[in-house]
């Protein structure tokens, strides 16, 4: 019973790594913009496949292609959200929320009319899993959980240190008077998308690489993005990170109990249980 | 004083004239539908079986069409997903008023749609396997080309019983015919002296399986039967090999696809067992279909779709009015018996019209039907995954 209670704390743990990506992403464009996008998923694939092209036509190594991921993925999130979001937003939040549905779909679609629906794979080996004291630990995996450290320090000093992430966290608490002080709100919402969804296509491929990539990766994991949002804290940059875990975690302590058939009943059950006690999730609203 | 012409008749007869003008049929169109899985899980098979079926009723159209009139298809996409299948079904009866829909893959798209048909009296011809899709009370308005769940699995378990499995453990995504599909393996493994030893039932959409493949392998399995979609049978074969399970794996062609053997490295997938029921490699009717797709081994359903279509222009005509009812009355009739066989429709229909008996025997198979619906027999393709492609080991 003391392995499988290890064995989930470590496949729950890698997986919350991966999954603590797109929902940073998430987080990072709801403290700036005030509303869900859930274009994230189809975000997230579409990084995923300009991680593939990188890799596997351009044959360049993960860490390059996983670069590539996040500008492309960057740069589409902030162009859809200028053309198709933006006009929304003064209608308000639920309208741009329904409108990044509707996005999320119009992008998935053209993922498959360039890619087809066939899954594709990324150039590189797959290792056997380590055996330590009786838990198996993926070797891909514990070095995509490096990777999602990485882009997960990088932007913590990017909000900390850099102007751009003070006038983000200023937007995020509070976007009148930051407004007055001369920060233009539509570049850092640009700012802000390019970031975010960034790291939701960095995510995606991290996703992609342990599973399989096609026009729907980005959407099998929205529902654990959200979740991992909501639990943390819509809006919360270190929220993300927890829920993430908490969801990662969660849904592999299930499986010691229940059918692994409802492992995903518990990224429900977590938004539930948070809204109804906690609304404000583990982190509350705070940025940063 | 109300309008004699309802707005919809005008409408309908506006947007039948083009096509009445253009194929030079005098008379009105016989609607029919096709809901395929143009996206989602099912994807790598729907756009080749929609291609089959408008080729085919373009060829029917083009050799005089059926009692004079053209068939209109028109194809839906259900993207693998029944609630999509369903308002799909729901527009081809009740705005296109079709009198049959060919083509439903998912089992759960077919046990969604089903109810649809027969309370309208749609005939439903489906490639779907799960064995509760002709136990339902639906009237004899299913016809199904493929062998159901019962045939599929019990011939599964006598392959694994021949590769010497002992100890077998199935991974199965929850589908309505994951259950019947194990309890029959199980079944027909412990007649042979092996044992199923355990199944787990998972959500497809998960992005990792490592917890249901350590409890798997807990148990010391031989074996895996992975009842899987590909997606999922990717992330499973990449998943077991990390784990460390040198075994026998064994699972559905439909999701051993080439696509996933590429997708993964030839170590990983080498050595994967799959199986599918086997086109009549020998039928006109098979080569009419490799030359539609322009491929020389086209999948099943595109096999069985192109059969749809034949069954449904043949019992038309056999019934000389087209109705579902008509198609419900007659498939039996032109299907099996001691007519003459035929493998062409376009022949088969020149046949009835001349006042002759058919047996129409199909790319899929002899298309012999129960009374509930099911295919009597067909073969089965065995195959081996080698350095990224499917390698044939036998049909039988």
């Amino acid at each position: 019973m003391i392995a499988s209670f290890l064995q989930a704390l470590v496949n729950g743990t890698l997986a919350g790594a991966v999954l603590a990506l797109p929902a940073l992403g998430f987080n990072t464009v709801y403290a700036v913009l005030r509303f869900p996008n859930f274009a994230i998923a189809s975000l997230a694939t579409i990084g995923a496949f300009a991680g593939w092209i990188a890799n596997v036509l351009w044959g360049w190594p993960a860490p390059a292609a996983l670069v590539v991921a996040f500008v492309i993925a960057g740069a589409a999130g902030a162009a859809t959200d200028a053309l198709a979001l933006r006009p929304l937003r003064p209608r308000g939040a639920i309208m741009a929320a329904i409108g990044s549905v509707a996005l999320d779909l119009l992008l998935q679609n053209a993922v498959r009319f360039g890619f087809g629906n066939d899954p594709r794979g990324y150039n590189l080996p797959v290792f056997r899993d380590w055996q330590v004291a009786g838990i198996a630990i993926g070797p891909q995996e514990v070095e995509d959980a490096g990777l999602a450290l990485v882009a997960m320090v990088a932007l913590f000093l990017l909000l900390r240190f850099t102007r751009i992430g003070k006038t983000m966290r200023a937007v995020a608490d509070n976007a009148a008077l930051a407004e007055s002080k001369g920060i233009d709100p539509a570049r850092v919402a640009w700012i802000a998308n390019s970031v975010g969804f960034g790291l939701a296509g960095i995510g995606g491929m991290l996703v992609a690489l342990d599973t399989s990539l096609d026009p729907l990766t980005g959407f099998r994991v929205l529902l654990s993005i959200f979740a991992a949002a909501v639990v943390g804290g819509l809006g919360s940059i270190p929220g993300a990170v927890a829920g993430a875990f908490v969801v990662g975690i969660g849904e592999e302590f299930s499986t010691l109990f229940l059918a692994p058939t409802y492992r995903t009943a518990i990224g429900f059950l977590a938004i539930l249980v948070v809204l109804s006690f906690r609304p404000r999730g583990l982190f509350g609203e705070r940025a940063y | 004083m109300g309008s004699l012409v309802s707005r919809r008749a005008v409408l309908g007869g506006s947007l039948a004239l083009p096509l009445l003008a253009r194929t030079g049929f005098a008379a009105a169109p016989i609607p029919l539908g096709a809901i395929n899985p143009l996206t989602g899980a099912g994807g790598a098979y729907g756009p080749s079986m929609a291609k089959v079926a408008q080729a085919l009723t373009a060829r029917i159209n083009g050799a005089g069409g059926v009692l004079g009139r053209p068939l209109a298809l028109d194809v839906e996409d259900d993207q693998t997903n029944p609630t999509v299948g369903v308002e799909a079904a729901h527009k081809l009866i009740d705005v296109n008023k079709v009198v049959a829909i060919v083509g439903t893959w998912a089992s759960s798209v077919t046990t969604a749609v089903a109810p649809l048909c027969w309370q309208s009296h749609t005939m439903l011809f489906c490639v779907s396997g799960a064995d509760s899709i002709t136990k339902l009370p639906h009237h004899g308005y299913i016809i199904r080309t493929q062998p159901n769940t019962y045939l599929q699995s019990g011939r599964a378990a006598q392959f694994l019983l021949q590769r010497q499995a002992e100890r077998v453990f199935g991974l199965s995504a929850q589908t309505p015919f994951a259950v019947d599909s194990w309890n029959r393996l199980a079944q027909v493994l412990g007649q042979g002296g092996a044992s199923g030893i355990g199944d787990i039932i998972y959500d497809p959409k998960q992005i990792s399986f490592r917890s249901e493949i350590g409890k798997a392998l807990a148990r010391k399995p031989d074996t895996l039967f992975l009842n899987s979609y590909a997606p999922d049978l990717e992330i499973l074969l990449r998943e077991t090999y990390q784990a460390g399970f040198d075994g026998k794996r064994f699972t559905f062609a439909y999701a051993a696809t080439n696509a996933v053997l590429k997708a993964l490295p030839a170590g990983v997938t080498n050595g994967l067992f799959s199986f599918a029921p086997s086109p009549d490699l020998a039928s006109p009717a098979y080569r009419a279909v490799q030359g539609i797709l322009g491929v020389n081994d086209p999948d099943p359903y595109s096999c069985q779709i192109y059969d749809h279509v034949s069954l449904v222009a043949l019992a038309i005509a056999k019934a000389g009015t087209a109705s579902g009812v008509a198609i419900h009355d007659n498939v039996r009739k032109i299907s099996q018996g001691a007519g003459e066989k035929v493998s062409d429709p376009v022949a088969g229909l020149r046949l009835l019209a001349a006042g002759k008996e058919i047996n129409y025997e199909g790319a899929s198979g002899p298309c012999d039907f129960t009374p509930s619906g099911d295919i009597v027999s067909c073969k089965f393709l065995f195959q081996v995954a080698e350095n990224q492609r499917n390698k044939t080991l036998f049909i039988s």
